[in-house]
C-alpha cells in the first residue's frame, strides 16, 4: 500500500466493523434493556435498583478496586431437570407402571414405594424432554409431579450462586464491575450467603480474624478509633486482644464501611429469568434489602 | 535506481542484478486462513445462537432455553397462581386459606361464584373489580373489590386456576387459560371499563 | 554542515543531522517521560505483589491498598509508558524513513509534557479513590480530557511529519504506525464517551470496556511494536546502516564523516520506498527484493481479526459475543504466523548473501562507544544489546499470541478463566513484548538523535538481562500457577482457601520478577540520565567555553 489515505481507510473500515459488532449491536440488544418480569412470579420486576446505602457502597467498592481480586459473575456448564412427585394420587401402582412404560430411565418402580415419603424426587439429572415425558406420563393416572430446573457447574457447586449471571443482573449498576481475577471468592451472590453484616465488618477490618490464612489486605481506613463515651457504642467491633484498641477506645465503622457492607449484602442474582431458567429453592424475592443499618 | 548505489557498501559481489521479484505470502498461510474462517463459520453456527439476545452459554439455541421454561404443565400453573395469590394480591383480603373475613370480604373456599363451570363472571370480577352487595354461601357482603387488570393474562389465569382447583378449600372447577382471560379483557375493555355490580354479573352468562 | 554531493540532487532534502536534531526535543521529552512512568509502574507493581505475601504491608495508607495500587500500576504502564514510548518511536520512524524534519517539535514536546501531566493526574486520582472502575480505563474524566488535549498536539503534528515525507510510498512500519495513530483516538474517545461521559446501561459497559481494552493492548500495541520491530530488524548488511537500523552516533569515531555514509545510503532508501513499500530491504543496503506482501497481509489480518478479540467466554452477555471473540482470537494465528515467517526470514539470511557480507543479517553497527564503526558489522551485531531487546520482544509477542489463542479454545478456557494465566498473558504482551521492544527502540534511536552514544554499554546489557530474566520470572510462574488454580477452581470439592494457598509459591517467584524489572527500569533511567549528561557535556560545554573565550574562537558543534 503506497498511499496514506488507503491506510487510513483500511484502519477506519476495520475499526468500524468491530465497532458495529461490539459497540453498536450490543447496545441495540442489551443496552436498552428494561426490567424483566421474573419468570416464576411475573408480577415482580427484576432487577430492582439498589437502595441508597447499597448504592453508596458500590462507590466504595469501585474506589478501592475490589474488582481487582473479586469477580461478580457466575458461570454454568449445563442445566438438568429433576422430577418430583408431589401427589401419588389414588392409584400409586398405576403411577409406577406409567413411569416404567414411559421409558424415562426408571426401570422398575413400586407403587407403595412411590406413595411413601412424598414429595419425592423420582428423576434427577435428566434433560428437559425426559422430564416432561415423565410428568406427562403420570398425569393421566391422577398423580402430580413437578419439574425443577437445576443449573450445574463448579461455581454453582461451590454455592457461589444458583444460576449463571446474565445481563439483566447488572442493569442498574454503574460502573459494572465484573472483575477478571479470582484471587478472592466470587461475590455475585454474597448477599445470599450466611455471613451477616457483623461478619463482613470484622472481615474488612481484619480479614484473618474472619478467615484464617486469608491474603486479603485489611481495610482499617474504613474504620475509626473513638474514645468510649459513657458506654460502648453498639456498633463497636468485638476484637481479640492483639487487635483491640487501647483501653478506653473502641473501633467503629465509618459510613463507608457500613455502605460497603450494605452493598455486599445487596448482591444477589438468583431470580429465575427466561434466559437463565431456574427453580428457586425459596420464594424468589426481587425486593432489595432496606436501608436499615447493619444489626 | 542508479546502479552505483545498488552495490552493498561492503563490496560483496552483486549476485542479484535480476529484476525485483515479489515475496508473496506463503500459500500454506493463505490456506490456513481459509480453513480457520471455515471453522469459524461452523463454530458460530453451532455456538453463536445466531445473534439471539436471550441465549447465554451453556445454551446454544433459543429452543434449548425455551425447553427449560418452568411455566409448562398444569402443576406449575397452580404453583404460579399460588404465588400470585399470596403475594399478597388476594390473600390480603380473602386470606391465605380463602376464608375471607365475615361481613367484610367474601370467602373463596367453597364459593359458588368461584366454582361456576365457566369462568366468564369471575374473570370479569377480577379484571374490573366489584361494587355492591354480593351473596356468597348465604352471607351477604357489601364492599368494594379493587380491579386487578394490571395483572397479566397469565397471572390472572394462574391465580383463578389456583383458586378454582384448590382441593383443600373444597373447590373443584375447571382451570382457566390465559386465552380466556384475554378474550374477556378484549370484550369488556370498551363496553364496560368500570367495576361490575353483582346484578350486572348475574345478567351475563358465565360462558361469555 | 555542508550538504554532501549526492544529496544536492534533491536540494530541498533536509540533511540527516537536521532530521536528527528536529527529533531531539520531542523524543527526549517522550522517552524520559516514558522511562519515569515505567519505573513508577514497577514500583507500584512491586508493592502490589508484596502484598500477597505480607497482606499487612503498607495498609495504614488508603492510597496504597491493593486495588488502587494495582490499577495505578497498570495505568502508569499503559498510558504513561507504553503510549508515550510508542509516540516517540513512531515519530522517529516517520521522520527517519520519510527523510523529513519533524513538524513543530516544540509543540510535540509540549504535548508530551501535557500527556505526562494527564497521566500524573490520572494516577493520583486512582490512588485517591477516584478510579472509574473500568479495567484499562481507570483514569477519570478530567485526566482523560488532559490526555486527549495532549494527543491532539502529538498526533496532529506526527501526521504532518508523515505528510512531509519525500516520496509518496509508505513502508510497512509507516502503515502500521499511521493506522495506530488513528486507532488510539477513535477507541479512546468511544470508550470515554460511552463509559464516562454518557454511560451506557448495564453489561454493555463491560462489553465496551472489553472492546476498548483489547483494541488498545492487542491491536494498538501490536501495531506500534511490530512497526518498531520491522523498522529495527531490517536487513542491512552495511555497517553504516544509518537509515533505520540501530546505529551508533560515533561522533568521536567519524571515519570520513557520517555524511558520506548517509549520502551513499539515503537516495537508495528513498527509491526503495518508492518501489512499492518494501518493508524489509534485502541484504545489502538499498537492494530491493521487490514487493513484500507479507507485512501487508500481517497488517490486514491483524486489524481485521484483532479488533474482534476481547469478549471473554465467561461474559454475562448473549453467547454470540464471546463466540465471535473466540473465533477472532483463533484467527489471530494468521498474523502471528505471518510475522513469524517474516522475522525468521530476516534473522536467517540465505547462504549466498552470508558469503558476501560475512555477517549476520541483523543491522549492524558497532555497539555504542565500543567497537569502531568502520569495520564490517559482522560480529558486533549479535551482541548489540539493543537489538537483543527487540528479538526478545518478537519472541514474547509470538508466545503471548500463542497463549491467547490456546486460552480461548473451548476445551481449555474453563481451566484458565479468572486465573493468573490471563494476567500472565497480558503481562507478557505488555511487558515482554511491547516494553522490551520500546526499550530496544530507545537504545537504538537515542544515540542517533542526540548525537552522543550511551555512556556505559555494560549498563545497557545489564538492563537487558534484568528485564529479560525479570519478565521470565514474572510470567512463567504466573502462567503455571494460573493453570493449577484453574484446575482447582473447576473442582468444587477443593475449598477456596486451599486454592489460594496453592498459588502463593508461584506468586512469590513472580514478586522476584517484579523486583528485577524494577531494577532494570531504574537502569534505563540511569542510562538516559547518562546520555543527557553526555549530550550536555558535548554541546553546552564548548558553547560555554567559547562564550567565555570570546567570539573569535567560537565553534558551533554539530
Amino acid at each position: 500500500m503506497n498511499r496514506g489515505p488507503l491506510v487510513f481507510l483500511a484502519a477506519f473500515l476495520a475499526l468500524a466493523a468491530s465497532w458495529s459488532g461490539f459497540v453498536l449491536a450490543p447496545q441495540i440488544q442489551i443496552g436498552r434493556q428494561q426490567q424483566e418480569t421474573n419468570v416464576v412470579n411475573t408480577a415482580e420486576l427484576y432487577p430492582q435498583a439498589r437502595p441508597g446505602l447499597a448504592r453508596q457502597g458500590l462507590e466504595v467498592y469501585r474506589a478501592n478496586g475490589c474488582a481487582a481480586c473479586h469477580t461478580q459473575q457466575i458461570g454454568q456448564r449445563g442445566t438438568d431437570c429433576e422430577v418430583i412427585l408431589t401427589d401419588a394420587g389414588t392409584n400409586p401402582i398405576a403411577v409406577a407402571e406409567a413411569l416404567v412404560n414411559a421409558k424415562v430411565g426408571i426401570s422398575q418402580a413400586s407403587g407403595a414405594g412411590l406413595a411413601a415419603g412424598l414429595p419425592k424426587t423420582i428423576l434427577c439429572g435428566v434433560t428437559a424432554e425426559v422430564a416432561k415425558a415423565a410428568v406427562n406420563a403420570v398425569r393421566p393416572t391422577g398423580a402430580k409431579a413437578k419439574i425443577e430446573i437445576v443449573p450445574r457447574g463448579p461455581d454453582i457447586a461451590r454455592r457461589w450462586g444458583p444460576r449463571r449471571t446474565v445481563a439483566a443482573d447488572y442493569l442498574f449498576d454503574y460502573p459494572v464491575m465484573l472483575g477478571s481475577q479470582r484471587v478472592g471468592p466470587d461475590l455475585a451472590n454474597v448477599g445470599l450467603r450466611p455471613p451477616d453484616a457483623n461478619w463482613h465488618l470484622r472481615h474488612l477490618y481484619a480479614p484473618r480474624l474472619a478467615v484464617k490464612d486469608s491474603i486479603m489486605p485489611p481495610y482499617r481506613f474504613l474504620f475509626e478509633r473513638k474514645k468510649i463515651a459513657q458506654q460502648p457504642s453498639p456498633e463497636a467491633l468485638p476484637l481479640p486482644a492483639e487487635l483491640a484498641p487501647p483501653p478506653g477506645y473502641e473501633i467503629i465503622p465509618k459510613p463507608q464501611a457500613n455502605a460497603l457492607v450494605a452493598y455486599l449484602l445487596s448482591l444477589r442474582c438468583n431470580a429465575p429469568l427466561f434466559e437463565a431458567p431456574l427453580t428457586p429453592a425459596m420464594a424468589p424475592s426481587a425486593a432489595a434489602p432496606t436501608n436499615a443499618p447493619a444489626q | 535506481m542508479s546502479p552505483e548505489t545498488n552495490q552493498p557498501v561492503s563490496g560483496a559481489p552483486d549476485s542479484r542484478q535480476s529484476p525485483a521479484k515479489s515475496v508473496t505470502v506463503p500459500i500454506w498461510l493463505m490456506v490456513l486462513m481459509f480453513l480457520l474462517l471455515y471453522w469459524g463459520a461452523l463454530y458460530f453456527d453451532q455456538n453463536g445462537a445466531w445473534f439471539s439476545a436471550k441465549v447465554y452459554a451453556p445454551y446454544r439455541t433459543l429452543d434449548q432455553v425455551e425447553a427449560f421454561q418452568v411455566s409448562s404443565g398444569a402443576s406449575d400453573v397452580f404453583e404460579q397462581g399460588k404465588a400470585v395469590y399470596n403475594k399478597p394480591t388476594c390473600a390480603a383480603c380473602h386470606q391465605t386459606g380463602g376464608q375471607g373475613s365475615p361481613g367484610q370480604f367474601p370467602p373463596l373456599a367453597g364459593s359458588e361464584w368461584v366454582n361456576e363451570p365457566e369462568p366468564g363472571r369471575i374473570i370479569r370480577l377480577v379484571l374490573n373489580g366489584l361494587q355492591g352487595p354480593i351473596t356468597v354461601k348465604g352471607q351477604s357482603v357489601n364492599n368494594v373489590m379493587v380491579p386487578w387488570n394490571v395483572l397479566s393474562d397469565q397471572d390472572i389465569a394462574a391465580v383463578l386456576t389456583y383458586v378454582r382447583q384448590n382441593k383443600e378449600w373444597g373447590n373443584n372447577a375447571p382451570a382457566v387459560t390465559p386465552a380466556q382471560v384475554k378474550a374477556v379483557r378484549d370484550k369488556i375493555q370498551k363496553t364496560h371499563p368500570g367495576p361490575f355490580t353483582p346484578a350486572e354479573l348475574m345478567k351475563i352468562s358465565p360462558a361469555d | 554542515m555542508t550538504p554532501s554531493p549526492s544529496t544536492s540532487a534533491l536540494p530541498d532534502a533536509p540533511a540527516e543531522a537536521e532530521i536528527d536534531s528536529s527529533c531531539r526535543l520531542p523524543l527526549f521529552v517522550l522517552f524520559t517521560g516514558a522511562a519515569t512512568w515505567v519505573a513508577l509502574a514497577s514500583v507500584f507493581d512491586l508493592i502490589a505483589s508484596i502484598k500477597f505475601h505480607a497482606p499487612d504491608f503498607l495498609t495504614g495508607c488508603a492510597w496504597l491498598t491493593y486495588g488502587r495500587v494495582h490499577a495505578a500500576a497498570a495505568n502508569a504502564l499503559l498510558y504513561g509508558f507504553a503510549l508515550q514510548a510508542g509516540f516517540g518511536v513512531g515519530l522517529r520512524i516517520f521522520a527517519q524513513r520519510g527523510g523529513a524534519r519533524v513538524c513543530q517539535p516544540g509543540l510535540i514536546a509540549l504535548g508530551g509534557e501535557i500527556w505526562n501531566l494527564g497521566v500524573l493526574v490520572g494516577v493520583v486520582a486512582i490512588l485517591a479513590g477516584d478510579s472509574t472502575g473500568f479495567e484499562s480505563l481507570e483514569m477519570p474524566r478530567y485526566a482523560a480530557l488532559i490526555l486527549s488535549l495532549a494527543y491532539l498536539l502529538i498526533g496532529l503534528w506526527t501526521v504532518l511529519t508523515l505528510r512531509r515525507r519525500r516520496e509518496p510510498g509508505l513502508a510497512a512500519p509507516q502503515w502500521f504506525l499511521l493506522a495506530a495513530l488513528f486507532w488510539f483516538p477513535w477507541i479512546y474517545s468511544t470508550a470515554n464517551l460511552l463509559l464516562l461521559a454518557f454511560p451506557v446501561r448495564g453489561v454493555e459497559q463491560s462489553v465496551i470496556a472489553w472492546w476498548y481494552s483489547n483494541n488498545l493492548t492487542v491491536v494498538w500495541l501490536s501495531l506500534v511494536g511490530l512497526a518498531a520491530i520491522f523498522h529495527l530488524l531490517r536487513k542491512d548488511a552495511g555497517s553504516h546502516a544509518r537509515s533505520g537500523g540501530c546505529q551508533t552516533a560515533a561522533v568521536s569515531e567519524a571515519d570520513g564523516g557520517r555524511g558520506s555514509e548517509r549520502t551513499a545510503l539515503t537516495p537508495p532508501l528513498s527509491h526503495a520506498m518508492g518501489e512499492g513499500g518494501a518493508a524489509l530491504a534485502g541484504p545489502g543496503e538499498g537492494r530491493l527484493i521487490g514487493n513484500d506482501y507479507r507485512p501487508l497481509f500481517a497488517f490486514w489480518t491483524l486489524i481485521v481479526f484483532g479488533s474482534w478479540v476481547g469478549i471473554p467466554s465467561t461474559a454475562p452477555a448473549p453467547v454470540w459475543m464471546p463466540t465471535l471473540s473466540t473465533i477472532a482470537t483463533v484467527l489471530l494465528l494468521v498474523p502471528l504466523l505471518t510475522v513469524a515467517v517474516i522475522v525468521c526470514g530476516t534473522l536467517t539470511p540465505p547462504p549466498s548473501h552470508r558469503m558476501g557480507e560475512g555477517g549476520p543479517a541483523l543491522p549492524g553497527p558497532a555497539e555504542g562507544g565500543g567497537l569502531p564503526s568502520s569495520s564490517s558489522s559482522s560480529s558486533s551485531a549479535a551482541s548489540y544489546p539493543a537489538v537483543r531487546f527487540v528479538k526478545f520482544g518478537v519472541a514474547a509477542w509470538l508466545i503471548a499470541g500463542a497463549m491467547k489463542i490456546v486460552a480461548v479454545l473451548p476445551g481449555v478456557s474453563p481451566f484458565i478463566q479468572f486465573t493468573w494465566f490471563t494476567a500472565a498473558q497480558s503481562l507478557l504482551n505488555g511487558y515482554g513484548f511491547f516494553a522490551m521492544t520500546m526499550f530496544g527502540a530507545i537504545y537504538c534511536m537515542m544515540p542517533g538523535v542526540a548525537g552522543v552514544d550511551w555512556p556505559l554499554p555494560k549498563v545497557v546489557r545489564a538492563h537487558f538481562w534484568c528485564s529479560a530474566i525479570g519478565v521470565l520470572l514474572l510470567v512463567v510462574p504466573l502462567a503455571i500457577g494460573g493453570v493449577v488454580q484453574g484446575i482447582q477452581l473447576n473442582n468444587a470439592e477443593i475449598v477456596f482457601m486451599d486454592l489460594t494457598k496453592a498459588t502463593l509459591p508461584y506468586l512469590r517467584v513472580s514478586t522476584l520478577g517484579n523486583a528485577l524489572i524494577l531494577l532494570g527500569n531504574s537502569l534505563l533511567i540511569g542510562n538516559l540520565l547518562g546520555l543527557s549528561a553526555r549530550y550536555g557535556w558535548a554541546h553546552f560545554v564548548p558553547v560555554y567555553r567559547s562564550m567565555t573565550r570570546g567570539p573569535a574562537t567560537m565553534e558551533v558543534p554539530s
